[in-house]
């Protein structure tokens, strides 16, 4: 799919049927009428085509060591600040090219969240719901798949890589599964098929038209999610040289890092580039329950320069502002040190950070108290980050759908977008 | 020298931060370092008095065998500089103290300068502060203990780019060998202060030692990230007046963060010591032959969650390690036997760490850094 | 012997909280009170069989819901289906053409007993325990990936019919070998392993109360301390190892010390150095605590060195106390676990739902029905083999599962579920259906591990299917796959291009043996049309039964089981 062709014109009709497009959900409802200046808006950013990329910090990346230090107090540790290009606003040291750039980021330090563990954290900050038997929440890309993607594209709508979320589609059914690739960027093996394509293609044929009649038997989600999987593996064979960074990338990698991470988020800007509208990048690992410094202060020498390549990358070929770039994990952590060196799960105060998407640079919200052990102003929930994340792609946070004769909205009732953040 | 009879004779309150270095100065003097930077040196008294029977000094939850026998004499000075964690402390002449820091720096004080400043500390100020937090648990706060001091800067100033974690002195201590998280090596005239060597290694460094004839320099290497294919771990031995590598052992200690290094008194031996967090029982001594690189021997059991700090005892026999499970154990060299095991193992389901210790000149007293906040000296029997 | 039980209040009606309480506490007295009618002896003439009560229990859920049923499947679903549920393969051409013939009315339960007596329902079950208590990436991994000994040692179990109680309880001793392994995993770890303990033996997830006391459910950090009681004085010792290279094989002895304690500070989040830990006395879950004689005064415990090849069993044994307690037939998890779980396996989800999580808000569908199954399995001295044959003898087992109804788990079992093959079953399948001989490791160096890496976990964090490109791929383009499907003397492919049959039945044939049933007359239509088109000049006959057999594996019908 050439990146130029996002106009109205690519969309199918039966995303059209099916009132994919957000402003005609959106602009219906009352509550969120509000937030716009013109209902032309919202149309343009689904013309517009906005995209996302999802930073996922596995394990829970510690605040109080990398965006709300707290310099000084028994709670701070080793690390020390430095200036960024926000007056007044200081950052971890081992975050530098970041901090060159902070006036393009909204710094949330006030998340106060849910859900302490790894298993729940992650399905809840990955849903803004929390984790429960009855109601199969989709993933935010997922939802962003649905509402954003072109079903009939080549490329898959949600691809992720390395350590990510793992929630599914839920209610969405298995149209908008993730796509998973190798940690490095890689297309799995066996991407060469042995049969000429006219005589794959008339096998294939002969496969659809028996799964066709199979479907008039049995409807079962995981029937589908079974076809769905394959006919997208064929899809994504005749558009898998995009996967291929090996020429592109000696040349990228003074930007965003040598590391694999790096080459990941290198390969989520060219995704995005090509049309792809969610892309999540994981790095591996942040759950230092011991030892925390160290960990953290390695991983954040391979995070600055991969998210910081990213962002000027995305900025350099002008596509910045239809990017929003979301860094987070499931939890935050402790301002206590353990007698391990290191810091457990924290919910009660922690960091998000955008970028990009149509998202105010250089703003700071909330705060926590001298010691981090608390929100001091301004507490967001997972909703209220959900609601911002999907207001700025131009998708209603309160889009409803049903399960068997259930209702259920994209966030819960009560989330509000953060309007500082907005444009 | 009996291991076997070793008693513990003062413990030393000092709860402001973790105890993270320590080092003897000469046979009567003891410093230690902090994860604030903060450098305090005690004098120990040679008619000690005997320690007061309600034991107000002794770790909270006192431990049989673990109640220091004299009363903890108070800090007599202050060394002031250092704004970040002191990784390391060593000495030399029974009169410089060296140590390395992650504010950048390695800095050396002089026992025989004058101390004009003066301060004054209280060594259970976290004690008293968290009492005072958590008023409705009805704990009360234990009077403080004050100890006025005497301050003075230091005598020099060495800087660097990066934490500087790895510091050690050859055992005549002309010279002295950095590492640092910018994965820098430097070899020292210790007297002088001047850089004679320097050299880069993969990762950051994380254990160095020079060999007493100092041609020979082991480090550790290490790039902690977890699961990240882009982690490294790496051992080390470099030609040290060239700065190239003679053999690297990083196969024989597969993913192992080497924490601590030390060549024996005669060159002829080098221990390492796995850190942590080493899963189990797996925090080991090796020794390995230097002149081949070949692993000779392991010591077990190894500390549980990994080995902190370890060094050679001077009588050439023997070798003491710390871990982070609150105890110090005593290996015979020739047949890698643990002799005595000191301390007792405190916490749930992760204990307290040692988190540096060192000898004496003459081998008969061991001081220890405690992370729950004390400075503990040991005695051996003779 | 029958163990009377009380059935439970009706804890739908109670607050989450005192539902959980409830809940937890009827676990317990149900070991001690009055009984739900049942048949005496196995196989005497009853008033009600347990699978008669199965369906009416399940019935009476359905009429609750007011859902319907599915009508039962027809032979060739049951067929397919029995036979991967009980052997992890699918028959034969020729094992599916004769059940489909026959017309004895009882042969659903002939086959059955077939297939109960076949040795490959040993190495299923043991292949499924097996994965229970090590996962596909098991911890000590050096010591426990390759782990044939501890397989032999589990299926000789299954082949025996030993009752569960029995291996349960040798497996928790460790002195039989290879039984040891088990526990080698956790070396040096007993949180770990009372982690995976409680979740496997006592269908309790207790990894919560390890950090923090459980916000909702009865479970408090001491109960998890109290259980690692059990397991701290557990040692691994290695003994000589045998064998060079590839075939070198470890072998352990767990030793058991006399003394050491399990150190617990309080909340995780709260451990500040200096606090010391108390020793936390073991206590049984949901019970009372050890009651253990004080060590002898000047007892010396035996240094545990590198080399140490043994250790004399301790006067008092922690590890004998906690393995009697588990599988006495008055534990109040045990049975019940392992019957929810055995229920999974042929229902897709337990009576309580995840299979590992019967504690607190974690309601059962039908608590009657799980009560009366562990009561009976307990009367039935922990007969597996007894159990299983009342459950897939069952209408509830045999229902069909097609329909407009989107989800593969049916809540009220009022469909038979829709489950993915495991990895093993699919290669096993594929052997079988392309006529490739089983005892063959797989042709073309198509080993098991392939299957593993590709087809190893398609689940998303829910539990739910979810289809991933890696097998879409490796099925579309590996030579391993192709393998199969080509011709090979005496394969399917090899048999097709052989027959001089009529193309309608030799496709009849293909579905038969990969499908286990025969096309629908459409179906037959296009396949004949496709094998019988031209493949142009020069082109290789052979290649349209390879495509036409690729299609067929490829078919979502396949992948599952239904």
């Amino acid at each position: 799919m050439n990146g130029n062709c996002r106009g109205p014109e690519h969309i199918s009709r039966r995303a059209l049927l099916k009132g994919a497009l957000a402003t005609t959900a959106g602009v219906a409802v009352a509550n969120w009428g509000g937030l716009f200046s013109s209902q032309t808006i919202a149309a343009e950013a689904q013309k517009r085509g906005k995209r996302c990329i999802l930073l996922w910090m596995n394990g829970g990346a510690s605040q109080i060591d990398t965006f709300d230090m707290k310099p000084g107090r028994p709670t701070g540790g080793p690390f020390r600040e430095i200036k960024t290009k926000v007056p007044g606003y200081h950052m971890c040291e081992y975050l530098p090219r970041m901090a060159v750039i902070a006036d393009r980021l909204g710094i949330i330090r006030s998340m106060r969240t849910q859900s302490p563990d790894h298993p729940e954290g992650i399905y809840q900050m990955h849903t803004c719901y929390k984790q429960s038997e009855r109601m199969p929440h989709p993933e935010l890309g997922a939802m962003i798949a649905k509402y954003l993607g072109q079903a009939d594209a080549d490329l898959p709508s949600f691809v992720r890589m390395g350590p990510t979320g793992n929630t599914g589609s839920g209610y969405l059914g298995p149209r908008h599964e993730p796509f998973s690739i190798d940690r490095n960027g890689k297309l799995p093996s066996f991407t060469s098929p042995y049969l000429l394509p006219a005589r794959e293609e008339r096998r294939n044929e002969l496969l659809l038209a028996m799964e066709a009649e199979a479907k008039q038997a049995s409807a079962a989600d995981v029937y589908e999610s079974h076809r769905v999987a394959k006919e997208r593996a064929w899809r994504l064979l005749r558009a898998k040289s995009l996967f291929d960074t090996t020429k592109e990338w000696p040349s990228h990698e003074p930007l965003y890092g040598a590391s694999e991470f790096g080459r990941g988020c290198f390969l989520a800007r060219k995704l995005v580039e090509a049309g792809v509208p969610f892309v999540e990048v994981g790095q591996d690992n942040y759950d230092s329950h011991a030892d925390n410094f160290v960990c953290h202060k390695a991983n954040m020498q391979v995070l600055d320069p991969a998210w910081s390549g990213l962002l000027i990358d995305l900025e350099r070929t002008g596509q910045l502002e239809d990017t929003l770039v979301v860094w987070m994990g499931e939890v935050g952590r402790t301002p206590t040190i353990n007698n391990r060196a290191g810091r457990d799960h924290f919910i009660k105060g922690w960091t998000v950070v955008l970028a990009g998407g149509g998202i105010k640079g250089g703003v700071v919200y909330g705060s926590t108290d001298a010691d981090g052990s608390d929100v001091a102003e301004n507490p967001v929930s997972e909703g209220d980050l959900f609601a911002t994340i999907y207001t700025t792609l131009g998708i209603n946070p309160r889009v409803k759908h049903f399960v068997g004769t259930r209702p259920v909205w994209a966030t819960p009732e009560g989330s509000q977008p953060v309007k500082e953040l907005l444009a | 020298m009996n291991f076997e009879k070793a008693t513990l004779l003062w413990s030393m309150p000092w709860d402001a931060d973790w105890v993270s270095a320590v080092s003897f100065i000469g046979g009567k003097h003891v410093a230690a370092g902090n994860n604030r930077g903060e450098i305090l040196l005690w004098e120990l008294p040679d008619a000690p008095e005997t320690a007061p029977a309600e034991a107000a000094q002794a770790p909270s939850d006192a431990d049989k065998g673990e109640k220091p026998l004299h009363s903890a004499p108070p800090p007599a000075r202050q060394f002031v500089g250092h704004s970040n964690v002191i990784n390391r402390l060593v000495s030399a002449e029974d009169r410089w103290l060296i140590s390395a820091s992650n504010d950048h720096t390695i800095r050396y004080w002089d026992l025989n300068a004058p101390a004009d400043a003066s301060a004054k500390v209280i060594l259970n100020a976290r004690a008293i502060d968290e009492a005072a937090r958590s008023k409705s648990s009805g704990r009360k706060a234990p009077p403080p203990l004050a100890a006025e001091i005497r301050t003075q800067p230091a005598a020099k100033i060495i800087e660097g780019q990066e934490w500087i974690v790895g510091l050690a002195l050859t055992h005549d201590q002309s010279a002295l060998i950095a590492g640092d998280d910018a994965g820098t090596v430097t070899i020292y005239d210790r007297a002088a202060g001047t850089e004679k060597k320097r050299w880069q290694i993969k990762g950051w460094a994380y254990a160095v030692a020079l060999a007493p004839d100092q041609k020979q320099a082991v480090a550790s290497e290490r790039f902690p990230l977890v699961f990240d294919s882009d982690k490294h771990v790496g051992l080390k031995l470099w030609d040290a007046t060239t700065g190239t590598m003679q053999h690297d052992l990083s196969k024989d200690f597969k993913d192992m963060k080497i924490g601590a290094a030390a060549y024996s008194p005669d060159g002829k031996v080098l221990a390492i010591g796995r850190g942590g967090e080493a899963d189990g029982n797996n925090g080991k001594v090796f020794l390995i032959d230097p002149a081949t690189g070949k692993k000779q021997r392991e010591f077990t059991p190894g500390h549980l969650n990994g080995l902190t700090d370890l060094c050679f005892h001077p009588d050439g026999q023997h070798l003491l390690s710390s871990g982070r499970d609150t105890v110090v154990r005593v290996w015979n060299l020739a047949d890698g036997k643990l002799v005595k095991e000191l301390g007792k193992p405190r916490g749930g389901q992760f204990k307290d760490w040692i988190h540096a210790i060192s000898l004496s000149p003459d081998g008969s007293r061991l001081a220890t850094a405690d992370m729950a906040g004390f400075v503990h000296v040991w005695e051996f029997g003779s | 012997m029958r163990t009377p039980a009380l059935l439970p209040a009706p804890v739908s009606k109670l607050s989450p909280l005192l539902a959980g309480r409830a809940f937890f506490i009827a676990c317990i007295a149900q070991s001690l009170v009055a009984t739900v009618a049942l048949a005496g002896n196995p196989g005497a003439e009853s008033p009600q069989s347990l699978r008669q009560l199965i369906d009416t229990q399940v019935r009476a859920g359905w009429d609750r819901e007011n859902l319907k049923g599915e009508a039962q499947a027809d032979d060739a679903t049951f067929l397919r289906r029995v036979y991967l549920d009980l052997v992890g393969t699918i028959p034969t051409h020729d094992e599916a053409r004769q059940f489909l013939e026959d017309k004895d009315a009882g042969k659903r339960a002939t086959l059955v007993e077939r297939l109960l007596a076949d040795s490959r329902f040993a190495q299923q079950q043991a292949t499924l325990w097996d994965l229970l208590l090590f996962s596909r990436n098991p911890p000590n991994s050096e010591a426990t990936r390759k782990r044939d000994g501890f397989r032999q040692w589990l299926t000789a179990k299954f082949s025996a019919n030993v009752p569960v109680d029995r291996w349960v309880r040798e497996l928790l001793l460790a002195e039989e070998d290879g039984s040891e392994l088990f526990y080698v995993q956790f070396q040096n770890k007993p949180e770990d392993l009372t982690e995976a303990f409680s979740r496997i033996f006592l269908g309790t997830q207790l990894q919560c109360a390890r950090c923090h006391d459980h916000p909702n459910a009865d479970l408090e950090q001491k109960d998890f301390y109290g259980m690692a009681g059990f397991f701290v004085r557990l040692v691994t010792l290695p003994q000589a190892t045998e064998g060079t290279g590839d075939k070198q094989t470890k072998r352990y002895r767990i030793g058991e010390k006399a003394t050491g304690e399990v150190l617990f500070a309080g909340n995780m989040k709260e451990l500040k150095p200096g606090n010391k830990g108390e020793p936390v006395k073991p206590k049984f879950l949901g019970g009372d605590p050890l009651d253990e004689p004080p060590p002898p005064k000047d007892f010396k415990e035996p240094e545990v060195k590198t080399g140490t090849k043994s250790l004399p069993k301790p006067a008092f044994s922690r590890k004998e106390k906690l393995a009697e307690w588990t599988t006495a037939a008055t534990n109040p998890f045990f049975a019940r676990a392992v019957v929810n779980r055995t229920w999974s396996q042929f229902m897709g989800r337990g009576i309580v739902h995840p299979v590992d999580n019967l504690g607190a808000g974690n309601q059962p569908t039908l608590p009657a029905l799980l009560d009366a199954l562990a009561q009976e399995f307990v009367a039935h001295q922990f007969d597996l083999k007894w159990l299983i044959r009342e459950i897939v003898n069952s209408q509830t087992y045999q229902l069909g599962s097609s329909g407009t109804a989107r989800d593969a788990l049916p809540k009220h079992f009022e469909r038979a579920r829709i489950r993915p093959l495991s990895a093993e079953e699919i290669m096993a399948a594929l052997q079988v259906a392309c006529g490739h001989d089983p005892a063959e490791k797989g042709s073309d160096s198509a080993t098991p591990e392939y299957f593993v890496r590709y087809f190893g976990t398609p689940m998303n964090g829910h539990g739910d299917f979810q289809g991933s490109l890696s097998e879409h791929l490796f099925l579309n383009n590996s030579s391993n796959v192709r393998a199969f499907l080509r011709r090979k003397n005496g394969n399917l492919a090899d048999t097709v291009l052989n027959s001089q049959e009529p193309w309608e039945q030799r496709v009849d044939r293909m579905f038969l043996s990969v499908l286990t049933r025969l096309p629908t007359g459409s179906e037959r239509e296009k396949f004949v049309t496709y094998l019988q088109r031209d493949p142009g000049p020069g082109a290789d006959p052979d290649a349209v039964i390879e495509e036409a057999l690729w299609v067929l594996v490829n078919l979502s019908e396949f992948r599952f089981n239904h």
